[in-house]
């Protein structure tokens, strides 16, 4: 039986829902002069870097019975930042980076 | 002459007849089986194809790959990926990945998005590890043909295209492109 589980940040990327995890935030910013744009700053765990979003949505709890990896067929079709895995809810289909 | 007690003769044959009749019947299913074993082994073993359209064109893929085929549900976008994936779909508990057949065959080449995917259908294809669904218009037959009759790829077909095909078959009086899985899974 799995027990983890990871609390997620949702933000809209304008063609997809993304999910960074909680602990990885470092500050969520609105963008100036872009009503509805944020940037958010990740880097508290990991290497720093920002993605720029056009919604922020809340945050979710996956549990890893919620995480399945990427598709390889998918990976190899990404360019730009990869994601480390799919988390596939009732509520929806999230990437999470 | 002599009556035979018990055997009555019906519709005017005699028991026989009916005897060499049914020996004649029997003789001739044979020969029909043996030729049909014969000319398998002559043209190769049979293979099964699942025949499938994609606006005019008909397409098929051998049903071995064929993993299963599915009505499309909700599809998840993904940003940065390759303009033929569509996104992720919820398949069964399993996340599939789903690809714009039309895309895949006609690479960097401008094709109308699909508007909406309802009355379409996804092929699940499987090959060397790989799992994706391919969007498809309709799905047409599934015809059992001996291999002998894929004939190699049209000289008209683009040499960029001709990759993603194993041979040509003809299925109702149509050539059907016969789609090679390993090159419609990898890039």
């Amino acid at each position: 039986m799995t027990t983890g589980s990871v609390e997620l940040l949702l933000v809209d990327d304008g063609a997809a829902l993304r999910g960074y995890d909680c602990r990885d935030v470092v500050r969520v910013e609105e963008i100036a002069g872009d009503p509805g744009g944020y940037l958010v700053r990740l880097g508290r765990l990991g290497s720093p870097r920002e993605v720029a979003c056009s919604g922020v949505l809340g945050s979710v709890a996956l549990s890893a019975r919620e995480i399945r990896p990427v598709p390889e067929v998918l990976r190899e079709r990404i360019t730009g930042e990869k994601p480390w895995a799919v988390g596939l809810t009732q509520r929806g289909i999230y990437l999470l980076y | 002459m002599f009556e035979v007690i018990g055997m009555v003769p019906t519709s005017g044959m005699s028991p026989l007849d009916e005897a060499r009749e049914e020996l004649l019947r029997e003789a001739s299913f044979d020969a029909e089986v043996t030729g049909r074993e014969k000319a398998r082994e002559e043209s190769g073993p049979a293979r099964t194809l699942l025949v499938f359209s994609v606006g005019a064109e008909m397409y098929a893929v051998d049903l071995v790959h064929v993993r299963k085929v599915l009505r499309p549900a909700r599809i998840a976008r993904v940003s940065g990926a390759s303009p033929e994936v569509l996104g992720l779909m919820n398949c069964q508990g399993e996340v599939l990945c789903v690809l714009d057949l039309r895309k895949v065959l006609s690479p960097g080449k401008e094709t109308v998005p699909p508007r909406a995917t309802e009355g379409k259908f996804i092929v699940v294809v499987q090959h060397g590890g790989k799992e994706a669904g391919f969007l498809v218009d309709a799905v047409r037959d599934v015809a059992e043909l001996p291999a002998s009759s894929v004939h190699p790829v049209l000289d008209s077909i683009d040499p960029s295209r001709a990759r993603l095909f194993e041979g040509t078959v003809a299925s109702g009086g149509q050539f059907v492109g016969l789609l090679s899985p390993s090159a419609c899974l990898n890039p």
